[in-house]
Parts: C-alpha cells; structure tokens; sequence
C-alpha cells in the first residue's frame, strides 16, 4: 500500500497532464475566436517562444505578443474581417510531465475547417480549408499554474475544400512576414508531400527508447 | 496533505472523467437512435435544452419533446416496448464526434459547465431527398450530480454551419432553418458563420482568471 505521501505525488500528476490538455483546448478555443491577447496571457513570461508552419520563430514574451497580436491580430486595431472561419480542433494530446513536475511536453495534432484569404493574411479572396498539423509543444509550471512556454506548429495540408491535399497540399501560407518579421529562420517547413515527420518527443511506452 | 484532502481531488478528476463520459455516451446514444436513453441522461430539474435553430425547450418536458419527437427521426413508435430493438431509418446517420471537453467542476462537486466542439457528419432526408452534410457547433452545457450521478442539467448547441458535403462552409453555411414545433422560445442565440458569433465560454482564463465577456453586435445579413 502507497503512503499518503505517494499517493499524493501521483495525483498530483494525473492533475498536471489534466490541466495542460485543458490549456491546450483553451488555446484552441481562443484562436477559433481570434482572441489574441487571451493567448499571449497563457504563455509564460520567461522566454517562451512560437512558431507556427514557415512564419520563423518569435522569442521572448516580446515575441510571442508582436506575432499574435501584431501580426496575426494585425495590431487588434480593427474588427477581424467579416467571414473569417477558424475552427482548429486540438486532438490526442500525448502528455509527458517530467520527473521534477514542473515542466511537461505534450503533442497534439490541429485539425480543422477554415475560411481564410489565400492571397495574404488579412487580404484576398476567401477560400473554405482543411487543415491539419502536429503540435510540439512545451509547458511550464509557475506559481502552480501550467503555462506555454514553447509551441511549434508543423503544418501538413492547408487545402481548398474543393481540391483535397493530394492536389493542392497547401494554400495561404506565404513565408516569413516582412513588416513583422520573426526573431530568427523557420526551423522547419515539410508540409505534404514532403516525407518529413515530426519526432516525437515521448519515449516507447514499453521498450522505453 | 490529510487523506481527507486527497480525497477530494481524487473525487474531482473522477468527477471530470464522469462528464466527458457522460457527453460522449449521449453522442453515441444519438448515433444509435436510443433517444429514450438519452431522456435519461437528464436530471428531472432539467432547466432547458436547445440545439441547432429547433428552439428552446424547457424542463424535463421539454427534453422528452426533442428527442422524441423530431430529432429523433422515428426512433420510437407507440407501439415500442422498452424491449425493442431501436429503429433506424435506412440511410439516416448522425455521427457526432464530441471534441474538446474544457470542464468546470463548481467548488461545491454538485455541479458542472462543460465546452465541447461537436462536428458532424450527416445523412438525413432534407426535404425529402438524401442529402449529406458536414455541421460544426459549440456546445456549453450544464450538469449536476445526484445521488453520487452526473446528469445533463442544461444542453445548448450553437450552431457554426449546416452545409452539404458538395458546396462547404463559406458556399452554403445553412441549409435550412428548422424549427420544430412544441418549443417554449425561438432560438436564442442562432447565428451561423459568418456571424462571427462569439459562443461564450463558460471557464474563466486559466493564468489571469478573468471572466469571459464578449462584445457582440449582431448584424442581420440583410443589412450588412
């Protein structure tokens, strides 16, 4: 039989792979609606960073705020454009809290339905989109609260409803933005056909390798 | 820690695992047409239930007339005996795919809010020619334990879009509007893409706490 002292320690785990997964859906949550400064608010103060397809890393809390909100956002100074569709459905987390409990990596795939401009971010005509992806991402805990600290967002298909990936892998996505640039190069950028796969940062659940 | 103390997380990760059964069993009794069972998925101090444009339906009442009645597309017969296979109509699928649980237990572990994603692929005879549908929606939903069971205490699905397979989302985001007779109010909040209707989120920022208040004008599409 367990001490109490144990017993808690596994609880508190079960607990902290519960409250990433519901940070995760809550950012999903926030992007659908295109609530930027709610997303920035779940990142960490302390170095954090996002990429996301081939729009380069942004560093720091400076970072993560000029790429969400300055660019994503377009400075939240406007209304998001009428008929804009963003449903990122966050599915499958695969949540690995480390050892000491106070950092955890977890992967997820972005699956979802859009109605995005294809010529630029904010402009051009709307085209209705599949869209899949595969999150890395990395948390950390902070006055006993998860936070993000680095999210990687590897796009694999952004495709016209009418096309299919096969066809048309990928639609709208027009590299590192020049008014708003990232902190340093995209890492990585292998979206279908590409035979890339994201590695992943779990070990074997049996053979531990 | 005291054991008394642990005893109470233990019962709230419990309670969280329960709801997200609880909602994805209602989605696969509404797969398999046992629109009965789904009666009894809720709490007899049901407050109200509303789904897509059908209206709101309030109390106990008003469940039994959703799922019984229209929506459950025949499901039941009077003739049924608790006994009978359920009856599905040739042709007819509703498959709900339940994405997404964000849950909120209440300090006091009576009672819970739930937000789901829930995203559909349909086949349903739509005037009266087999159509096939994708449809998107939020749910919020409201649930209370009694005697130690979580039931469903108030269900709302909000629609995002009803479109055919053929056109999509941004071509026809709407089918038709459907309202079924026997509802106690219009829908109270049907505005589909491309609204930009903002669903209210029912859990408070998970870093700055801050409660969900959004600003929404609606505009009627005729004048904007």
């Amino acid at each position: 039989m367990a001490t109490l002292e144990e017993l808690q320690a596994r609880i508190q785990r079960l607990e902290d792979i519960k409250e990433i997964e519901r940070l995760q859906k809550i950012y999903g949550y926030y992007q659908d609606y295109g609530e930027w400064q709610k997303i920035v608010d779940l990142f960490t103060d302390n170095d954090p960073s996002v990429e996301e397809a081939d729009r380069g890393v942004y560093k720091g809390k400076e970072g993560v705020r000029r790429y969400y909100i300055d660019l994503l956002g377009q400075g939240m100074k406007k209304p998001r454009r009428p008929g804009i569709l963003s449903i990122l459905f966050q599915l499958q987390g695969v949540v690995t809290v480390n050892p000491d409990g106070k950092t955890a990596k977890g992967r997820w795939y972005g699956f979802g339905m859009e109605a995005k401009p294809i010529a630029s971010l904010h402009e051009g005509e709307l085209r209705q989109t599949w869209i899949n992806g595969v999150y890395e991402n990395d948390y950390v805990k902070e006055d006993g609260k998860w936070k993000i600290k680095n999210l990687h967002f590897y796009l694999t298909f952004r495709t016209p409803y009418e096309d299919g990936w096969l066809k048309t892998p990928v639609v709208g996505q027009n590299g590192p933005d020049p008014n708003i640039p990232p902190d340093a190069p995209t890492t990585v950028y292998a979206p279908y056909p590409s035979p890339y796969r994201v590695p992943v940062h779990f070990k074997h659940p049996i053979t531990g390798v | 820690m005291t054991l008394e103390e642990l005893e109470v997380e233990v019962t709230r990760l419990e309670d969280i695992q329960e709801i997200e059964n609880l909602e994805r069993i209602y989605g696969y009794y509404f797969d398999t047409r046992q629109m009965d069972k789904i009666v009894d998925l809720f709490s007899d101090n049901t407050e109200s239930v509303e789904i897509e444009s059908h209206g709101k339906f309030l109390g106990k009442d008003g469940v039994r007339k959703m799922y019984l009645g229209a929506v459950g597309g025949g499901a039941r017969k009077p003739e049924d005996t608790a006994q009978s296979r359920p009856r599905g109509l040739m042709g007819v699928i509703t498959v709900i795919i339940q994405i997404g649980g964000v849950i909120t237990i209440a300090p006091d572990g009576k009672t819970a809010k739930g937000r789901w994603h829930a995203w559909l692929a349909e086949s349903f005879p739509f005037g009266g020619v087999m159509g096939q549908y994708w449809l998107h929606g939020y749910y919020e939903n409201e649930f209370v334990k009694e005697n130690g069971k979580w039931l469903f205490k108030k269900l709302f699905w909000n629609t995002t879009f009803y479109t055919r397979f053929e056109t999509g989302w941004l071509v026809q985001p709407l089918v038709g509007f459907l309202p079924m007779p026997g509802a106690d109010s219009p829908p109270t909040a049907f505005y589909p893409y491309p609204s930009g209707y903002h669903f209210p989120y029912s859990f408070p920022h998970p870093i700055t706490g801050e409660i969900d208040q959004p600003v929404f004008t609606y505009q009627h599409p005729m004048s904007m």
